[in-house]
């Protein structure tokens, strides 16, 4: 295989894995708004709180790493209905489709400080049992990433059958396309709507376990995911989730191949300047099912 | 009237102990030198506020219990954040309330940069122990001084024992986007080239990127390289390393290359990195395991107020150099700013953990004792090297 | 939520405005001579033009606006570098930075234009990164993370003979805070006349308005443009106070701490801004102890007074008041 090959090859891997990670944390944000039409700006902090738990749980309990998974899954959900408790459900009907929004902005930055004060600045090591590298001629990967992508790619199908065939799956997406009509069919909405948003947050602490021992773990490992998160939900547009895995996977396939040939410097740039682009070409994302309700 | 009298009569206590805690204060305040500390103590740049703190607070602890020459220390916490702005609106909070006789710190470059100008005008000694930057000495101060190395010093040695003892003649620059990164990188570059080396690229990145796979395919691809400089902190460095070691760059991964770096990595780095460290070479201002009775002396009382696991790292060692270095001036008789700056500027050899300081009129010290070279072994042990 | 039409109170405006000027004239007087506090001062001055421009855009035409930190910066990096590189004068380089920013205030109104709500919010954001990446990458103009030092304060001015100079700080507070009072007596009165109950009519109900004959596009493009050059305009005096510039003072995360600002103020309100500036800026310095913890009570103020007051300190203060009889709100 030729050198230039093998490199394609190789970084295309390397969005691949990334990218798998940026739609299980995307997939929830997307979720989210398509059903409540809301942002949770502390998203990604789940993401975070979700890699601790998952750490805390091997290494103060001994529990294996498999497990954690489970564990940062549950801690994902719990986050979830908190949040849905405090800050969502109150403001759901006055009405005011913003201030949700700026709520979770200061939640993001209460539970980053806060956590801030409880781990400290010092980054924790997060060891995975899948450390080996596998190699195939030039190409490599570690165990880890393999097992990302299967875990990831589990999820993100689970996650689609569920909305696909379930009945509660059908429920939410009608609640997602016509709110009103949607009540007038007797679905309890604030039930499945608490239920959403405990998913995708537990998607999101789930993504945290995978993403634990790759990234630098502190407070604001999470920061670092977040803006990109947006970005992605956006691209693939917000509420669509067939949008947003293909989304997903470009983003990560777009950060592979900028590091390559034109630097890790300029991702953001590139990234951020591909979504003003769509903003203003394609407002809908890059799969417009959803109805154009908010351009 | 009697309204005004109740008054009187429950504040009167109030009074008393105001004036009794002004008196003792003023009493304290006789024999006390006071030290203000500039350090990011809030957000992401709190990484070396934390550290700072613990190696400051052990080295007062131990100081005051005899005090130094009849004087006692105290210090005053101040949170610069690593940004510029806070930075000298700390400096000047401080300066008025506190009036120290000496400041201490910051971590950042452009923070320190920040505030130099404004502890010179205030003629107050800044003592540096975590800027690189060139700027800091070459500005002019002469209230300004540094016990860390700067850039040059850093990579000029590194420069050359890369290309000769190393052998390397290709180096790729792998670098946090900060002010530290790209000083390092620069020198480097510049002493490497005019030795002959080639440097074949330089690859930058944020502080927040956690993914090294990409960077290490894309200098995977550059073909054969001997040395990787690599300025990052901990966290990142761990990745990148692990990183290169996957792309089977570095010996670590079964590949030819080797990291090289400045003082960047605490002890206990290795550990976290495993096997994709081994073979790392680079300067480390702070060997745990050296023997100078100084260093095991400090060690061990890290060891006895911080918990029997940790072990210190450079940045608890400088923080604490910096308050001795300033009690070395107390003992030689200096009593406030003026005298303190001019016994630090007669130091020589003066011995401290990171190795032996003399400062130069530029105010940077000038001994090279404190640049030494570890390599890890196979255990992820250190190997000192004699360079 | 606003409160422009009540004011049937017993004294015309200027007296009020009057009364400011004379309070803000005596704080120098105040602090004595502590460098420490006359530098709050100025931080205090710079955070309400960046408080009260970002309310125009999100108090009063109602666009979610993250990225008001990168109007900020234009401001400080293009007065700094129009003077230190193209050798232009402090006045003309800071009225140029200022139409700088606003210009690049307009091209986010575009997006705004074609965006509502939470994707204008993320828009926003998007232009904060972007601009943010640019001072940082753009390594030969900006020096990047390198940053630029020694930047000397505004050049003297004469002023009847009196040689005022600006390396004073009580001098540079005296101008700062002159042009911030300035600024607000301009928002006032844009707000109270007709424009103002335009860009309410905006922030309301945009499909309404637009039935109206109310040109939305038009009154955004106003708000951003208009917001963006103060914005820029206080970013101009940012570099000569610090002395020192670099990118990162202009991330994101700034753009919280405005939005916190205004929000615990009182969105939508002209003293609102005006409060949550004077609070935030003061409250970290004030209280020593929570210094480790600054972010955290910003973290917890935002997030409680969003929930529970969302009018912010205006709310509050009015909810204490005595029920006068005034015209409903």
């Amino acid at each position: 295989m030729s050198d230039l090959a093998s490199l394609i090859i190789q970084q295309s891997i390397n969005g691949v894995v990334m990218g798998c990670l940026y739609v299980m944390v995307a997939l929830g944000l997307t979720l989210i708004y398509g059903v409540m039409n809301q942002i949770n700006f502390a998203h990604a902090d789940f993401v975070t709180l979700g890699a601790f738990a998952s750490y805390f749980f091997v290494q103060w309990m001994g529990g294996g790493y498999l497990l954690s998974i489970g564990v940062a899954f549950i801690a994902g959900g719990i986050l979830g209905y908190l949040i849905n408790l405090m800050i969502f459900a109150p403001l759901r009907d006055r009405g005011d489709e913003l201030r949700p929004l700026i709520a979770t902005i200061g939640a993001s930055i209460l539970i980053e400080n806060g956590s801030l004060v409880v781990f400290g600045p010092i980054p924790y090591q997060y060891d995975t049992p899948y450390a080996e590298t596998i190699r195939i001629g030039k190409i490599f990967f570690t165990e880890q990433s393999l097992f990302v992508v299967v875990v990831a790619s589990a999820a993100i199908a689970g996650l689609y059958a569920f909305m696909k065939f379930t009945f509660t799956g059908k429920a939410l997406r009608a609640i997602s396309q016509d709110r009103e009509t949607a009540g007038l069919m007797g679905i309890n909405q604030a039930f499945l709507i608490m239920l959403t948003i405990v998913i995708a947050s537990a998607l999101a602490g789930m993504a945290g376990a995978l993403l634990g021992p790759i990234l630098v773990l502190t407070p604001f490992a999470g920061a670092s995911v977040v803006v990109k998160a947006f970005a992605i939900v956006i691209i693939g547009g917000f509420g669509n989730m067939e949008g947003t895995i293909i989304a997903g996977l470009l983003v990560g396939l777009i950060e592979a191949f900028t590091t390559q040939y034109l630097g890790s410097g300029v991702i953001d740039l590139v990234v951020f300047g591909l979504l003003l682009v769509m903003l203003l070409v394609k407002p809908t994302g890059l799969i417009a099912e959803k109805k154009e309700e908010n351009v | 009237m009697f309204k005004s009298l109740k008054l009187i009569v429950k504040l009167l206590p109030i009074f008393i102990l105001g004036a009794l805690g002004f008196t003792t204060n003023s009493f304290a305040q006789e024999k006390v030198i006071r030290i203000g500390l500039l350090y990011p103590i809030s957000g992401p740049g709190s990484y070396f506020g934390v550290m700072g703190r613990e190696g400051t607070d052990l080295a007062i602890e131990q100081l005051n219990k005899t005090g130094v020459k009849g004087y006692k220390f105290v210090v005053d916490y101040n949170d610069s954040q690593c940004s510029p702005l806070a930075a000298t609106n700390v400096v000047k909070k401080t300066l008025e309330n506190f009036k120290p006789h000496i400041v201490v710190g910051e971590e950042c470059s452009d923070a320190t940069l920040a505030v130099a100008p404004i502890l010179e005008e205030a003629k107050v000694p800044l003592l540096n122990a975590g800027s690189a930057t060139m700027k800091l000495t070459e500005s002019g101060y002469k209230y300004a001084f540094r016990i860390f190395p700067n850039a040059r010093q850093q990579t000029d040695s590194l420069a050359v024992n890369a290309y000769r003892k190393m052998n390397a003649k290709t180096a790729v620059l792998l670098y946090e986007k900060t002010n530290a990164g790209i000083d390092i990188s620069d020198t480097f570059e510049r002493t490497f080239t005019l030795l002959g080396g080639k440097v074949v690229a330089r690859i930058d990145f944020a502080r927040d990127v956690n993914d090294f796979t990409s960077i290490a395919t894309r200098i995977a691809s550059l073909g054969p390289v001997d040395v990787l400089l690599t300025s990052a902190l901990e966290g990142q460095t761990v990745k990148l390393a692990q990183a290169l070691a996957q792309a089977g760059i570095t010996k670590g991964g079964g590949g030819k290359a080797v990291q090289i770096g400045t003082i960047w990595l605490p002890w206990g780095f290795d550990q976290k990195a495993g096997k994709a460290s081994v073979g790392y070479t680079r300067i480390a201002q702070f060997d745990p395991s050296e023997q100078r009775p100084i260093v095991q002396n400090f060690v061990k009382a890290y060891k006895a107020k911080y918990g029997a696991d940790k072990v210190p790292t450079h940045i608890n060692a400088h923080a604490y150099d910096t308050i001795m270095i300033i009690a070395e001036a107390v003992r030689k008789g200096a009593t406030d700013s003026e005298s303190i700056r001019n016994e630090m500027l007669k130091m020589k050899d003066v011995e401290v953990t990171t190795g032996k300081i003399t400062f130069g009129p530029d105010g940077q010290n000038q001994n090279m004792s404190v640049i030494h070279y570890v390599e890890t072994q196979p255990d992820l042990s250190w190997k000192s090297l004699n360079w | 939520m606003s409160d422009h039409l009540h004011k049937k109170s017993s004294f015309p405006r200027w007296i009020w405005y009057a009364l400011v000027i004379l309070a803000i004239a005596g704080l120098p007087i105040l602090v004595g001579g502590s460098a420490y506090w006359k530098s709050i001062l100025i931080s205090i001055s710079l955070n309400v033009m960046l408080a009260m421009s970002l309310n125009l855009i999100l108090g009063y035409t109602g666009q979610l606006h993250l990225g008001h930190s990168g109007f900020f910066g234009v401001g400080a990096y293009a007065t700094t570098l129009l003077i230190q590189k193209a050798g232009l004068n402090f006045w003309v380089a800071m009225v140029a930075s200022s139409m700088l920013a606003g210009c690049i205030g307009i091209l986010l109104a575009f997006f705004a234009t074609r965006l509502k709500g939470h994707y204008l919010a993320i828009a926003s954001m998007a232009f904060a990164v972007i601009l943010h990446q640019i001072l940082l990458n753009w390594d030969s103009m900006t020096a990047g993370p390198l940053g630029l030092y020694g930047i000397a304060p505004p050049p003297p001015i004469t002023i009847f003979g009196d040689v005022i100079k600006f390396s004073n700080q009580v001098n540079l507070f005296y101008l700062v805070s002159a042009i911030a009072v300035l600024v607000f007596i301009f928002l006032d009165n844009i707000l109270r006349s007709p424009i103002g109950e335009t860009l309410r009519a905006v922030r309301e109900d945009e499909v309404s308005a637009a039935s109206l004959g109310i040109n939305t596009k038009l009154w955004k493009i106003f708000s951003f443009g208009v917001g963006a050059s103060i914005a820029g305009l206080a970013g101009s005096f940012y570099p000569s106070f610090v002395g020192t510039l670099v990118p990162d003072s202009f991330s994101v995360v700034e753009s919280f701490t405005y939005l916190a600002m205004v929000i615990v103020g009182g969105m939508g309100t002209m003293i609102g801004p005006v409060i949550g500036a004077i609070v935030l800026t003061l409250l970290p310095e004030v209280l020593r102890s929570i210094g480790d913890a600054r972010l955290l009570v910003y973290g917890v103020t935002l997030t409680l007074v969003i929930l529970f007051m969302p009018g912010g300190i205006v709310q509050g203060l009015k909810a204490l008041q005595p029920k006068k009889s005034s015209t409903p709100v």
